[in-house]
Protein backbone atom coordinates (compact mmCIF):
# COMPACT_ATOMS: atom_id res chain seq x y z
CA UNK A 1 0.00 0.00 0.00
CA UNK A 2 1.35 3.41 -1.08
CA UNK A 3 -0.93 5.69 0.83
CA UNK A 4 0.53 9.18 2.24
CA UNK A 5 -1.85 9.08 5.08
CA UNK A 6 -0.97 11.17 8.01
CA UNK A 7 0.20 14.21 8.02
CA UNK A 8 3.67 13.08 9.20
CA UNK A 9 4.17 11.60 6.15
CA UNK A 10 2.64 14.19 4.01
CA UNK A 11 5.47 16.45 5.52
CA UNK A 12 8.01 13.50 4.80
CA UNK A 13 7.02 13.64 0.74
CA UNK A 14 7.68 17.28 1.33
CA UNK A 15 10.81 17.17 2.76
CA UNK A 16 11.86 14.65 0.30
CA UNK A 17 10.90 16.23 -3.37
CA UNK A 18 12.93 19.19 -1.05
CA UNK A 19 16.05 16.78 -1.32
CA UNK A 20 16.04 17.30 -4.66
CA UNK A 21 19.11 19.50 -5.33
CA UNK A 22 21.21 17.89 -2.29
CA UNK A 23 20.54 14.44 -4.23
CA UNK A 24 21.20 16.13 -7.55
CA UNK A 25 24.46 17.37 -6.37
CA UNK A 26 25.67 14.17 -4.62
CA UNK A 27 24.78 12.03 -7.46
CA UNK A 28 26.82 14.47 -9.73
CA UNK A 29 30.01 14.56 -7.54
CA UNK A 30 29.72 10.91 -8.26
CA UNK A 31 29.10 10.73 -12.24
CA UNK A 32 30.37 13.85 -13.19
CA UNK A 33 27.50 14.00 -16.13
CA UNK A 34 25.08 16.57 -15.20
CA UNK A 35 22.12 14.83 -17.19
CA UNK A 36 22.53 10.85 -15.77
CA UNK A 37 22.85 13.07 -12.33
CA UNK A 38 19.27 14.84 -13.11
CA UNK A 39 18.33 11.30 -13.87
CA UNK A 40 19.85 9.28 -10.74
CA UNK A 41 18.28 11.83 -8.06
CA UNK A 42 14.59 12.06 -9.86
CA UNK A 43 15.07 8.17 -10.11
CA UNK A 44 16.00 7.81 -5.94
CA UNK A 45 12.90 10.29 -5.54
CA UNK A 46 10.41 8.41 -6.75
CA UNK A 47 11.94 5.16 -5.31
CA UNK A 48 11.82 7.42 -2.04
CA UNK A 49 8.32 8.35 -2.25
CA UNK A 50 7.51 4.94 -3.09
CA UNK A 51 8.69 3.48 0.32
CA UNK A 52 7.79 6.47 2.21
CA UNK A 53 6.08 4.29 4.42
CA UNK A 54 9.81 2.14 5.00
CA UNK A 55 11.41 5.03 6.84
CA UNK A 56 11.42 4.60 10.10
CA UNK A 57 12.72 7.61 11.94
CA UNK A 58 12.36 10.79 10.10
CA UNK A 59 15.92 12.55 10.90
CA UNK A 60 17.49 9.71 9.32
CA UNK A 61 16.08 10.37 5.86
CA UNK A 62 19.16 11.96 4.02
CA UNK A 63 20.82 8.87 5.03
CA UNK A 64 18.09 6.97 4.10
CA UNK A 65 17.47 8.86 0.46
CA UNK A 66 21.04 8.63 -0.14
CA UNK A 67 21.23 5.01 -0.15
CA UNK A 68 18.32 4.64 -2.45
CA UNK A 69 20.33 7.18 -4.71
CA UNK A 70 23.51 4.56 -3.93
CA UNK A 71 21.47 1.76 -5.34
CA UNK A 72 20.27 3.83 -8.13
CA UNK A 73 23.50 4.35 -9.08
CA UNK A 74 24.36 0.73 -9.02
CA UNK A 75 21.65 -0.32 -10.63
CA UNK A 76 22.46 2.20 -13.17
CA UNK A 77 26.31 0.67 -13.66
CA UNK A 78 25.24 -2.56 -13.49
CA UNK A 79 22.63 -2.11 -16.31
CA UNK A 80 25.30 -0.90 -19.09
CA UNK A 81 27.52 -3.58 -17.61
CA UNK A 82 26.24 -6.76 -16.62
CA UNK A 83 29.95 -8.27 -15.47
CA UNK A 84 30.58 -6.12 -12.71
CA UNK A 85 30.97 -7.90 -9.79
CA UNK A 86 31.41 -5.90 -6.49
CA UNK A 87 34.71 -5.73 -6.11
CA UNK A 88 35.28 -4.32 -9.40
CA UNK A 89 32.47 -2.33 -8.72
CA UNK A 90 33.88 -0.20 -5.75
CA UNK A 91 37.08 0.43 -8.10
CA UNK A 92 35.22 2.04 -11.01
CA UNK A 93 36.35 5.27 -12.01
CA UNK A 94 34.16 8.25 -13.05
CA UNK A 95 34.57 9.45 -16.80
CA UNK A 96 36.44 12.51 -16.71
CA UNK A 97 34.10 15.31 -16.09
CA UNK A 98 32.67 17.60 -19.08
CA UNK A 99 33.35 21.17 -20.14
CA UNK A 100 31.71 23.33 -17.70
CA UNK A 101 31.40 26.90 -18.36
CA UNK A 102 31.33 28.14 -15.00
CA UNK A 103 34.22 25.60 -13.59
CA UNK A 104 36.58 26.65 -17.02
CA UNK A 105 37.10 30.20 -15.52
CA UNK A 106 38.27 27.90 -11.94
CA UNK A 107 40.80 26.03 -12.69
CA UNK A 108 40.83 24.80 -9.28
CA UNK A 109 37.37 23.74 -9.40
CA UNK A 110 37.96 21.86 -12.41
CA UNK A 111 41.46 20.40 -11.05
CA UNK A 112 39.23 18.81 -7.91
CA UNK A 113 36.30 17.36 -9.87
CA UNK A 114 39.18 15.53 -12.17
CA UNK A 115 40.61 14.41 -8.91
CA UNK A 116 37.49 13.43 -7.54
CA UNK A 117 36.50 11.50 -11.23
CA UNK A 118 39.58 9.40 -10.69
CA UNK A 119 39.26 8.02 -7.28
CA UNK A 120 37.54 4.64 -7.55
CA UNK A 121 34.07 4.37 -7.34
CA UNK A 122 33.82 3.30 -3.68
CA UNK A 123 36.30 5.86 -2.66
CA UNK A 124 34.38 8.66 -4.51
CA UNK A 125 31.42 7.63 -2.82
CA UNK A 126 32.47 7.94 0.42
CA UNK A 127 34.49 10.90 0.26
CA UNK A 128 31.70 12.78 -0.72
CA UNK A 129 29.27 11.74 1.39
CA UNK A 130 31.50 13.14 4.12
CA UNK A 131 32.90 16.25 2.53
CA UNK A 132 29.85 17.65 0.65
CA UNK A 133 26.69 15.95 2.85
CA UNK A 134 28.21 16.24 6.28
CA UNK A 135 27.56 12.80 6.82
CA UNK A 136 29.21 11.18 9.86
CA UNK A 137 30.72 8.12 9.53
CA UNK A 138 28.08 6.18 10.63
CA UNK A 139 25.76 7.90 8.15
CA UNK A 140 28.16 6.92 5.39
CA UNK A 141 28.02 3.17 6.80
CA UNK A 142 24.15 3.13 6.34
CA UNK A 143 23.94 4.76 2.99
CA UNK A 144 26.43 2.56 1.44
CA UNK A 145 25.73 -0.94 4.26
CA UNK A 146 29.79 -1.29 4.29
CA UNK A 147 31.15 -1.34 7.71
CA UNK A 148 32.59 1.97 9.33
CA UNK A 149 35.77 0.64 9.06
CA UNK A 150 35.66 0.30 5.41
CA UNK A 151 34.21 3.76 5.43
CA UNK A 152 36.99 5.35 7.32
CA UNK A 153 40.05 3.23 5.38
CA UNK A 154 38.37 4.45 1.96
CA UNK A 155 37.93 8.15 3.00
CA UNK A 156 41.84 7.83 4.52
CA UNK A 157 43.00 6.35 0.70
CA UNK A 158 40.69 8.77 -1.59
CA UNK A 159 42.16 11.87 0.85
CA UNK A 160 45.72 10.80 0.13
CA UNK A 161 44.62 9.94 -3.55
CA UNK A 162 43.48 13.52 -3.79
CA UNK A 163 46.42 15.05 -2.06
CA UNK A 164 48.35 13.05 -4.42
CA UNK A 165 46.75 14.21 -7.61
CA UNK A 166 46.67 17.80 -6.64
CA UNK A 167 49.69 18.22 -5.10
CA UNK A 168 51.95 17.72 -8.27
CA UNK A 169 51.14 21.29 -9.48
CA UNK A 170 51.47 23.09 -6.31
CA UNK A 171 54.66 20.79 -5.34
CA UNK A 172 55.81 22.78 -8.37
CA UNK A 173 54.68 25.92 -7.65
CA UNK A 174 56.73 25.80 -4.45
CA UNK A 175 59.86 24.52 -6.36
CA UNK A 176 59.71 27.27 -8.96
CA UNK A 177 59.98 29.95 -5.53
CA UNK A 178 62.53 28.27 -4.35
CA UNK A 179 64.45 28.09 -7.34
CA UNK B 1 53.43 11.76 25.35
CA UNK B 2 51.91 11.28 21.53
CA UNK B 3 54.38 12.55 18.82
CA UNK B 4 52.77 12.72 15.35
CA UNK B 5 53.70 9.53 14.26
CA UNK B 6 51.57 7.63 16.61
CA UNK B 7 48.40 9.68 15.36
CA UNK B 8 47.33 7.96 11.56
CA UNK B 9 45.75 9.16 9.18
CA UNK B 10 42.77 7.46 9.98
CA UNK B 11 42.81 8.70 13.70
CA UNK B 12 43.22 12.35 11.94
CA UNK B 13 40.90 12.20 9.53
CA UNK B 14 38.63 11.18 12.06
CA UNK B 15 39.33 14.74 13.65
CA UNK B 16 38.76 17.07 11.49
CA UNK B 17 35.65 14.92 10.67
CA UNK B 18 34.63 15.68 14.29
CA UNK B 19 34.14 11.90 14.89
CA UNK B 20 36.18 11.88 17.88
CA UNK B 21 35.08 11.90 20.95
CA UNK B 22 36.27 14.83 23.61
CA UNK B 23 39.74 12.93 25.39
CA UNK B 24 40.83 11.62 21.86
CA UNK B 25 40.10 15.31 20.46
CA UNK B 26 42.20 17.00 23.04
CA UNK B 27 45.04 14.15 23.34
CA UNK B 28 45.84 15.92 19.39
CA UNK B 29 45.23 19.05 20.51
CA UNK B 30 47.84 18.59 23.14
CA UNK B 31 50.21 17.22 20.31
CA UNK B 32 49.80 19.77 18.00
CA UNK B 33 51.08 22.25 20.40
CA UNK B 34 54.50 20.07 20.16
CA UNK B 35 54.51 18.83 17.22
CA UNK B 36 54.05 21.10 14.31
CA UNK B 37 54.25 17.74 11.74
CA UNK B 38 50.84 16.51 12.80
CA UNK B 39 49.76 20.29 12.40
CA UNK B 40 50.71 20.14 8.93
CA UNK B 41 49.43 16.57 8.52
CA UNK B 42 45.99 18.25 9.75
CA UNK B 43 46.04 21.25 7.68
CA UNK B 44 47.04 19.36 4.43
CA UNK B 45 43.82 16.86 4.96
CA UNK B 46 40.90 19.62 6.33
CA UNK B 47 42.35 21.89 2.89
CA UNK B 48 41.52 18.59 0.76
CA UNK B 49 38.18 18.51 2.41
CA UNK B 50 37.69 22.09 2.01
CA UNK B 51 38.70 22.04 -1.89
CA UNK B 52 36.04 19.04 -2.37
CA UNK B 53 33.43 20.92 -0.71
CA UNK B 54 34.04 24.11 -2.97
CA UNK B 55 34.70 22.20 -6.15
CA UNK B 56 30.50 21.40 -5.68
CA UNK B 57 29.23 24.74 -4.55
CA UNK B 58 28.43 25.29 -7.91
CA UNK B 59 27.38 22.42 -10.34
CA UNK B 60 26.06 22.64 -13.79
CA UNK B 61 22.60 22.41 -13.76
CA UNK B 62 20.36 19.41 -14.23
CA UNK B 63 17.29 19.88 -16.71
CA UNK B 64 14.94 20.43 -13.86
CA UNK B 65 13.91 23.26 -11.70
CA UNK B 66 15.51 22.99 -8.30
CA UNK B 67 13.05 24.47 -6.54
CA UNK B 68 11.37 21.53 -5.40
CA UNK B 69 8.23 20.34 -7.99
CA UNK B 70 9.24 18.59 -10.78
CA UNK B 71 8.69 21.05 -14.21
CA UNK B 72 8.17 19.41 -17.31
CA UNK B 73 10.82 19.57 -19.65
CA UNK B 74 11.43 19.55 -23.30
CA UNK B 75 14.01 18.21 -25.74
CA UNK B 76 16.79 15.88 -23.90
CA UNK B 77 14.33 12.97 -25.12
CA UNK B 78 16.83 10.25 -25.45
CA UNK B 79 18.14 10.99 -21.25
CA UNK B 80 13.93 11.13 -20.83
CA UNK B 81 14.28 7.23 -22.01
CA UNK B 82 16.88 6.18 -20.00
CA UNK B 83 15.20 7.61 -17.10
CA UNK B 84 12.10 6.04 -17.41
CA UNK B 85 13.78 2.65 -18.19
CA UNK B 86 15.55 3.16 -14.99
CA UNK B 87 12.71 3.56 -12.90
CA UNK B 88 10.75 1.46 -14.67
CA UNK B 89 13.57 -1.22 -13.73
CA UNK B 90 12.91 -0.37 -10.03
CA UNK B 91 9.39 -0.46 -10.78
CA UNK B 92 9.38 -4.26 -11.81
CA UNK B 93 10.80 -4.96 -7.67
CA UNK B 94 8.22 -2.66 -6.61
CA UNK B 95 4.94 -4.51 -8.08
CA UNK B 96 6.20 -7.48 -6.35
CA UNK B 97 6.04 -6.01 -2.85
CA UNK B 98 2.79 -4.68 -4.07
CA UNK B 99 1.06 -7.66 -4.90
CA UNK B 100 -0.35 -9.21 -2.55
CA UNK B 101 1.63 -12.62 -2.21
CA UNK B 102 -2.05 -14.32 -1.17
CA UNK B 103 -3.61 -14.29 -4.23
CA UNK B 104 -4.31 -11.95 -7.19
CA UNK B 105 -4.52 -8.27 -7.67
CA UNK B 106 -7.66 -7.96 -8.00
CA UNK B 107 -8.26 -10.00 -4.20
CA UNK B 108 -5.43 -8.14 -3.05
CA UNK B 109 -7.21 -4.55 -3.64
CA UNK B 110 -9.81 -5.62 -1.43
CA UNK B 111 -7.09 -4.00 1.16
CA UNK B 112 -7.92 -0.96 -0.50
CA UNK B 113 -11.53 -0.78 0.52
CA UNK B 114 -10.31 -0.44 4.03
CA UNK B 115 -9.22 3.07 4.40
CA UNK B 116 -10.68 6.39 3.64
CA UNK B 117 -11.28 6.58 -0.11
CA UNK B 118 -8.30 7.98 -1.72
CA UNK B 119 -6.94 8.89 -4.83
CA UNK B 120 -5.31 5.65 -6.71
CA UNK B 121 -2.99 5.88 -9.53
CA UNK B 122 -2.73 2.39 -11.17
CA UNK B 123 0.69 1.88 -13.57
CA UNK B 124 0.78 -0.20 -17.02
CA UNK B 125 3.84 -0.32 -19.09
CA UNK B 126 2.87 -3.81 -20.69
CA UNK B 127 0.47 -4.39 -23.96
CA UNK B 128 -0.18 -7.68 -22.51
CA UNK B 129 -4.05 -7.49 -22.51
CA UNK B 130 -4.64 -9.95 -19.56
CA UNK B 131 -2.55 -6.92 -17.87
CA UNK B 132 -4.71 -4.50 -19.43
CA UNK B 133 -7.67 -5.83 -18.30
CA UNK B 134 -6.19 -6.00 -15.16
CA UNK B 135 -5.85 -2.50 -15.12
CA UNK B 136 -9.28 -2.07 -15.93
CA UNK B 137 -10.77 -4.71 -13.69
CA UNK B 138 -9.02 -3.29 -10.91
CA UNK B 139 -10.43 0.68 -11.50
CA UNK B 140 -13.56 -0.20 -12.10
CA UNK B 141 -13.68 -2.61 -8.62
CA UNK B 142 -12.61 0.46 -6.75
CA UNK B 143 -14.46 2.86 -8.02
CA UNK B 144 -17.75 0.79 -8.27
CA UNK B 145 -16.78 -0.20 -4.22
CA UNK B 146 -15.09 3.32 -3.31
CA UNK B 147 -17.81 5.76 -4.09
CA UNK B 148 -15.83 8.96 -4.73
CA UNK B 149 -12.22 7.89 -4.72
CA UNK B 150 -10.27 8.99 -7.90
CA UNK B 151 -8.26 6.97 -9.69
CA UNK B 152 -6.11 7.73 -12.83
CA UNK B 153 -4.53 4.76 -15.13
CA UNK B 154 -1.16 5.92 -16.47
CA UNK B 155 0.49 4.02 -19.11
CA UNK B 156 3.65 4.21 -20.46
CA UNK B 157 6.06 1.93 -22.61
CA UNK B 158 4.17 -0.57 -24.15
CA UNK B 159 1.42 -0.11 -21.69
CA UNK B 160 0.04 2.80 -24.26
CA UNK B 161 -1.12 0.30 -26.42
CA UNK B 162 -3.78 0.37 -23.73
CA UNK B 163 -4.73 3.98 -25.21
CA UNK B 164 -4.20 3.92 -28.65
CA UNK B 165 -6.45 3.12 -30.84
CA UNK B 166 -4.64 1.52 -33.23
CA UNK B 167 -3.81 -1.24 -30.82
CA UNK B 168 -6.26 -1.20 -27.95
CA UNK B 169 -8.74 -4.44 -27.85
CA UNK B 170 -10.52 -2.24 -25.05
CA UNK B 171 -11.67 0.92 -26.64
CA UNK B 172 -15.43 0.20 -26.20
CA UNK B 173 -14.92 -0.68 -22.64
CA UNK B 174 -12.73 2.68 -21.67
CA UNK B 175 -15.40 4.53 -23.30
CA UNK B 176 -17.84 2.93 -20.90
CA UNK B 177 -16.31 3.20 -18.09
CA UNK B 178 -15.40 7.17 -18.52
CA UNK B 179 -18.85 7.92 -19.62
CA UNK B 180 -19.87 5.78 -16.11
CA UNK B 181 -17.04 7.49 -13.74
CA UNK B 182 -16.41 10.47 -13.46
CA UNK B 183 -13.30 10.19 -11.38
CA UNK B 184 -11.77 7.78 -13.75
CA UNK B 185 -8.84 9.73 -15.76
CA UNK B 186 -6.46 7.71 -18.16
CA UNK B 187 -2.92 9.19 -18.89
CA UNK B 188 -0.42 8.65 -21.57
CA UNK B 189 2.95 9.10 -21.38
CA UNK B 190 3.98 11.92 -23.46
CA UNK B 191 7.56 10.56 -23.80
CA UNK B 192 6.33 7.30 -25.39
CA UNK B 193 3.86 8.59 -27.65
CA UNK B 194 7.25 10.35 -29.34
CA UNK B 195 9.18 7.24 -29.05
CA UNK B 196 6.16 5.41 -31.00
CA UNK B 197 6.02 8.22 -33.35
CA UNK B 198 10.39 7.94 -33.87
CA UNK B 199 9.52 4.33 -34.34
CA UNK B 200 7.32 4.90 -37.27
CA UNK B 201 3.83 4.01 -35.89
CA UNK B 202 0.95 6.00 -36.05
CA UNK B 203 -0.22 7.06 -32.41
CA UNK B 204 -4.06 8.68 -32.23
CA UNK B 205 -5.06 8.18 -28.90
CA UNK B 206 -8.68 7.19 -27.49
CA UNK B 207 -10.70 10.45 -26.74
CA UNK B 208 -11.06 9.82 -23.25
CA UNK B 209 -6.90 9.94 -22.82
CA UNK B 210 -5.06 12.69 -21.40
CA UNK B 211 -1.39 13.09 -21.99
CA UNK B 212 2.09 13.97 -19.31
CA UNK B 213 4.96 15.22 -20.08
CA UNK B 214 6.26 11.95 -19.06
CA UNK B 215 5.02 9.27 -17.09
CA UNK B 216 7.72 9.28 -14.15
CA UNK B 217 7.61 12.98 -13.64
CA UNK B 218 3.86 12.33 -13.63
CA UNK B 219 3.54 9.69 -10.59
CA UNK B 220 6.28 11.74 -8.70
CA UNK B 221 3.84 14.48 -8.47
CA UNK B 222 1.18 12.32 -7.92
CA UNK B 223 2.72 10.43 -4.89
CA UNK B 224 3.92 13.89 -3.77
CA UNK B 225 0.09 14.74 -3.62
CA UNK B 226 -0.97 11.77 -1.37
CA UNK B 227 -1.96 9.23 -4.66
CA UNK B 228 -1.58 5.18 -3.90
CA UNK B 229 0.28 4.22 -5.81
CA UNK B 230 -0.17 0.74 -7.71
CA UNK B 231 1.80 -0.60 -10.37
CA UNK B 232 -0.01 -3.15 -12.88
Amino acid sequence: MRLLQSRAQRELADKIEASRGQLYRLAFAWCHDAVLADDLAQEALAHGLARIEQLREAERLMSWLFAILNRCWIDHLRGRRDDLDDEMLVELPSPLPGPDSHAESQETVSRVRAAVAALPLGQRQVVTLVDLEGCTYAEVAEALAIPIGTVMSRLCRARSALRGLLEPAAAQTRLRSVK
Amino acid sequence: MNDARNFSDEHLNAYIDNELGAQECDEILAAIVEDAELGQRLCVLRSTKELVRHAYGHIPAGRRKRNGRASLWGGALAASVALVAGVLIGWQGHRAAVVSPSGSLLAWAGGLFAPQPARVLLHLDSSQPERMEEALDLAEAYLAKAGNARVEIVVNNAGLDLLREQSTPYAARIASLASHYEMLTFVACGNAIARYRNAGLDVTLVPEAQVASTAVEHVVERMRQGWTYLKI
